[in-house]
């Protein structure tokens, strides 16, 4: 216990060094007359990784902020912290277990992609529409009841793809619904202040739905049967150390990394959706259309798209990929009217973390959350604390990021309407 | 006789209703009714408070239940595990005061051997009764919750209400959660989802004009939570009619412009948002006091969602007609919980009436923008004439700009 002082000490070395710097430099840089847009990021980071002699260094020769000031001290950052847990915690599984490690990361990334694709749907609304939907997480968990019931209940030995599909039309169809009877106010400024209206509303459905599916479904956790079994593969098939093993619910890799087979089926289903997402947004006339109403409306509307078409298609496709990603992890996880919300505000940490309204920031926000969490829950060292903190890590990158960079990784500051503005 | 003197004789109607409320009132069920009036009164406080804020300052909070847990966990830590004692135990950590001991009890865990094994249950085992050990003042307890509410409004507000609505409601919802996850998870400290006890507001009774309350009776909690309703909306009407309300109603309708007109609207977001944490935190430590256990769940979301509905349904725009609609829907809520039958199915109205209500509150909030109880105050106070005026003008001028 007596080394864990020392994890202790070198963050608060960091966040001093970081406070100061992200202070000082903002000063400095004011006083200069330059750009301080990214100056308090690149301060803080270098407050941080160097301590007063970067920040002496960097006040006196006052570069630019640029991507390598920014990345090479946040790494830096990020190794310290680790390099100091380690000597902190020796014993700790990861850090001497290297395939723990790895485990770790390769399923923090695969549970990233399907973070990320949940908050694309969030981000996909707010492009276009304006709107934080609080009721992401509830189209999510009617996701994953619908395919559920579906599969298991009514019937039993439909191909579970039918199922998925059943829950996103239906998904599709109750978000268009639901944007057509009261969302529309919101456009012709027949509400007065829309976007706090539309955060008033979009809470009351995933109120309305939390509760309905409640009072249909019960309270009881429900879990689907696995999608797919994997054949039982072995290669090379004799020899010690293999290179991929797989039973029927798990895959190992390489000896060392341990997938289960939900989560790897679902990474699987995720990454085709988006490619199909990303075909659809940028080949296809509609996905185009919707792009470019969320960079312009008004300029959209000239060039013979109609916004509000655009608004319907966004908030119904936004939820019926928060239902898609339910629908994948019904199978991982077991499933109640509220688990909606843990859900809901991970995609809310990666799209502020990625930039309101990004859709790569939303895919490259989801992979760095899943990564923190996957971290967080292997490393802290009392595994039953550790899992009931998994919404606090997200807070945590939230709070750091609304701190240092309110746009986030790749916020575009100045777009149309409400959106680019902080 | 105008308008507004009915509506002012109506008001000191329904305050002199509720205050002869608990004598004149003599039903079978007495106690209940008088439950589901504290817990109203608490509603009102959270629904009102909550409408200053979002109504009145535009800022959407979702964490309002969480500040009112901060409030009642406050409270609630410090009654548990801070005592005052005439002699050192010698076993927890403790050091002078006065001529006193500040005695901090160690944290134990909830499993049933451990319950009594803390270090001042066996000081008090040794001591055989020889000393007498007091708690801390509940006052005090509550005034530390309020100021917990208040410290941690400050710092959330700092951070974010520099930023658009948005940021805040999504940070507020995460919070309130994070602060549910870590009560649920430190159980050495909190006792996790077992919930902590507390003492009642009137732990040894109260003597009021000649009549001696034990701690259980409902009169004396139904006054401190009704006058502690009636001071919060004194404070709140205060608020909004003095240069404060028109500055908050200013940045609400427009930033920018209110920032033009030389209002520090990042100071004055931060205020209101300190002063609506700080009611609902003391309204969430009376309450926790009252009902004697706090236990991770009030802070859920869906006691959130709630008290948005309340606010909303009553008239977001008016901090008296949410402290009214939270107390209509209180009601309304207890009188739906009976189950029916129809057609050999059993509806759960325990569940089905929240349904109900979110329907409502989406239809409310689309077609009756102002609440449901905002337009018969209107009626009195003919406010919604000006009011149409400035929409009609804003609306032909809009009308020319927007093809």
């Amino acid at each position: 216990m007596e080394f864990a002082s020392i994890f202790w000490w070198t963050t608060l070395w960091l966040l001093f060094w970081g406070i100061v710097g992200s202070i000082g430099t903002r000063r400095i840089y004011l006083s200069k007359d330059l750009d301080t847009s990214n100056a308090v990021l690149m301060g803080s980071l270098i407050g941080a990784s160097l301590g007063p002699i970067g920040l002496l260094i960097l006040w006196l020769k006052t570069p630019e902020a640029s991507k390598k000031f920014i990345i090479l001290p946040s790494l830096l950052t990020v190794g310290i912290l680790m390099t100091a847990f380690a000597l902190a915690d020796p014993e700790n599984n990861c850090v001497s277990n290297s395939s723990f490690v790895l485990s770790q990361i390769t399923n923090g990334l695969i549970i990233g992609i399907i973070y990320g694709l949940m908050a694309l749907g969030l981000t996909l609304i707010f492009s276009i529409l304006g709107v934080v939907s609080f009721s992401h997480g509830e189209f999510y968990m009617i996701g994953g009841m619908i395919t559920y019931y579906v599969t298991v209940v009514w019937f039993p030995g439909i191909p579970p793809v039918l199922g998925i599909m059943i829950a996103c039309v239906a998904t599709f169809i109750l978000g268009a619904v639901f944007e057509r009877l009261f969302l529309t106010p919101m456009y012709d400024g027949r509400i007065e202040r829309p976007v706090e209206y539309g955060i008033l509303v979009t809470f009351g459905l995933a109120f309305t739905l939390m509760y309905f599916v409640q009072a249909v479904a019960g309270s009881n956790p429900v879990k689907a049967k696995r999608f797919f079994d994997f054949p039982r593969i072995r290669l090379p098939s004799k020899e010690d150390p293999w290179l991929i093993k797989t039973s029927r619910g798990n895959m190992e890799l390489f000896d060392t990394i341990s997938i289960s087979n939900p989560r790897f089926i679902a990474a699987v289903i995720s990454i085709l959706v988006l490619l199909g997402l990303l075909f659809f947004l940028y080949k296809t006339w509609t996905g185009k259309a919707l792009r470019a109403v969320s960079q312009d409306r008004e300029a959209a509307a000239i060039a013979g798209i109609n916004p509000h078409r655009m608004n319907m298609l966004a908030f119904a496709m936004g939820g019926m990929i928060a239902a898609l990603s339910g629908a994948t992890l019904v199978q991982a996880f077991s499933w109640l009217p509220h688990v909606g919300l843990i859900p809901a505000m991970r995609s809310f940490v990666i799209v502020v973390l990625g930039g309101l309204g990004s859709l790569p920031g939303a895919f490259f926000g989801g992979i760095i959350i899943g990564l923190v969490e996957a971290a967080g829950t292997g490393c802290v060292p009392d595994p039953q604390k550790a899992s009931s903190y998994i919404p606090a890590y997200g807070m945590i990158v939230l709070t750091l990021t609304l701190l240092l960079r309110p746009t986030g990784l790749m916020g575009r500051r100045f777009a149309s309407g409400t959106h680019g503005k902080l | 006789m105008t308008k507004i003197k009915v509506l002012w004789l109506i008001c000191f109607g329904i305050v002199g209703f509720f205050l002869a409320f608990p004598f004149i009132y003599g039903g079978r069920d007495y106690e209940y009714i008088m439950h589901i009036c504290i817990t109203a009164f608490f509603y009102a406080i959270l629904a009102s408070s909550w409408s200053m804020l979002a109504g009145y300052g535009g800022q959407f909070s979702f964490g309002h239940m969480g500040f009112m847990g901060l409030g009642a966990y406050g409270t609630a830590l410090f009654s548990h595990y801070f005592y005052l004692s005439p002699q050192p135990t010698g076993l927890c950590t403790e050091f002078a005061f006065g001529d006193k001991y500040f005695i901090i009890k160690n944290p134990i865990g909830v499993t049933s051997s451990t319950l009594t094994q803390d270090c001042l249950t066996k000081a008090i085992e040794n001591w055989n009764g020889s000393v007498e050990v007091t708690p801390m003042p509940i006052i005090l307890g509550i005034l530390i919750g309020a100021s917990l509410g208040a410290l941690f409004g400050l710092l959330i507000g700092m951070l974010v209400l520099r930023l658009r609505a948005a940021y805040l409601a999504l940070f507020t919802l995460g919070f309130s959660e994070i602060l549910r996850a870590t009560i649920s998870a430190e159980i050495d400290i909190t006792r996790g989802q077992a919930g902590i006890e507390l003492p009642h507001l009137f732990e040894n009774g109260v003597v009021l004009f000649g009549h001696e309350f034990t701690k259980t009776d409902k009169i004396p909690p139904y006054f401190v939570m009704f006058f502690l309703l009636l001071v919060c909306l004194a404070i709140l009407a205060w608020l909004a009619q003095s240069r404060f309300g028109l500055f908050i109603r200013a940045l609400r309708e427009d930033e920018d412009a209110a920032a033009a007109l030389g209002i520090n609207i990042v100071r004055y977001k931060v205020l209101v948002f300190v002063i609506t944490c700080t009611m609902a935190a003391l309204a969430g430590a009376v309450q926790a006091h009252y009902i004697g256990i706090i236990t991770p769940n009030n802070l859920m979301i869906m006691q959130m969602s709630l008290v948005v509905a309340m606010a909303v349904i009553g008239g977001l725009e008016n901090f008296a007609a949410a402290a009214i609609g939270a107390i209509i829907i209180e009601f309304i809520l207890e009188l739906l919980r009976n189950s029916f039958v129809i057609g050999g199915v059993e509806i759960d109205m325990t569940i089905w009436r929240l349904v109900f209500f979110g329907v409502l509150l989406m239809v409310t909030l689309r077609f009756y923008r102002n609440g449901l109880i905002t337009p018969i105050i209107h009626f009195f106070t003919r406010a919604h004439v000006a009011a149409e005026t400035v929409a009609k003008r804003t609306r032909e001028s809009s009308s020319n700009l927007i093809v």
